[in-house]
């Protein structure tokens, strides 16, 4: 009861945020046609479901595992199609090699194989460090303060995952730690926000000024 | 953000923010074909591609063999500015 308790907002804070984020990204893409924002959409869009299908997971009955592993199968698509978007790009400055093997040095370590949702939080973990490292790569380039919110926040969610992950081992232990790192990973990519606009930019939504291009 | 390589949306508005330059900012006679391809850094053949685009999407309009912004088009360069913003949050290129 306590866990519903607590799980059940942090879950509802998860998918208000990553669907705000994902409406953001869709009304880019509908006003400028950049497939790096369909893929952003793509990417907050599942995490949302994934967010949702956690909540509902705890309300499943004898169905909660499977559709808590459904959330998270969800919320590793979200990841990939971040870290896809930052695969398509290249820098003129290049992080250090030894830095980008961070995640393969790692992969021996978290790859379990003992339930597919063990599996799906490593494959998580992995992408989400992936995506951290260019993300704070690009910061380096930039010196952008929201850019390293965002890198900041997708390391968060790295780390609830490896926590997550952890629970398996000593169950019950960090599972609520793990939770409450994602959302404040979540809040942490969504205060750059407040100087977008939002307003603005989903007032665009319907009028899809760059149609056809 | 680096400057490797440009993406379809930033060479549009690369060709936008041109025409706009010589729409409203000192020059009223608009942009010639040349003026875009000197600008936007873009081949005759890519140029006149995506100007016939943007012209029958009604961000650009000919004016006696020049091009000028439209009212469409400058509100694309604004939104284009604020969605780049945002994409560069993420270490992304629009």
């Amino acid at each position: 009861m306590l866990e519903i308790l607590f799980e059940l907002p942090m879950n509802l804070l998860g998918l208000g945020i990553s669907a705000f984020i994902g409406r953001f990204a869709y009304s880019g893409y509908a006003t400028v046609a950049s497939p790096n924002l369909l893929r952003l959409t793509f990417a907050f869009v599942s995490i949302a479901i994934g967010f949702a299908l956690l909540a509902g997971g705890l309300f499943a009955g004898g169905y909660s595992q499977a559709v808590t592993t459904a959330g998270l199968v969800a919320q590793a698509t979200g990841y990939f199609f971040i870290a896809f978007s930052h695969s398509l790009k290249s820098f003129d400055f290049a992080p250090p090699r030894h830095f980008l093997l961070v995640p393969l040095a790692i992969t021996g370590f978290v790859i379990p194989g003992n339930s597919i949702e063990h599996l799906v939080r490593s494959i998580s973990f992995i992408l989400l460090v992936y995506v951290s490292i260019e993300t704070i790569a690009s910061y380096m380039q930039s010196k952008r303060t929201s850019t390293l919110m965002i890198g900041s926040g997708l390391g968060l969610l790295a780390v609830a995952e490896l926590l997550s992950w952890y629970n398996f081992i000593y169950p019950g232990s960090f599972y609520l730690a793990a939770l409450s790192i994602k959302v404040a990973g979540f809040g942490l990519m969504f205060v750059p926000f407040s100087k977008f606009g939002l307003a603005s930019g989903l007032g665009r939504m319907n009028s899809q000024i760059g149609s056809g291009l | 953000m680096a400057a490797g390589y440009r993406t379809h949306v930033s060479i549009i508005a690369d060709i936008l923010f041109t025409a706009k330059q010589y729409s409203y900012e000192g020059y009223d006679s608009g942009a010639t074909v040349t003026h875009l391809i000197r600008k936007a850094n873009v081949p005759h053949q890519r140029l006149s591609s995506i100007v016939s685009t943007l012209t029958q999407s009604g961000l650009l309009y000919e004016d006696s063999a020049k091009y000028r912004i439209s009212e469409k088009g400058i509100e694309f360069l604004r939104a284009y500015s604020e969605f780049k913003g945002f994409a560069e949050t993420f270490g992304l290129r629009v």
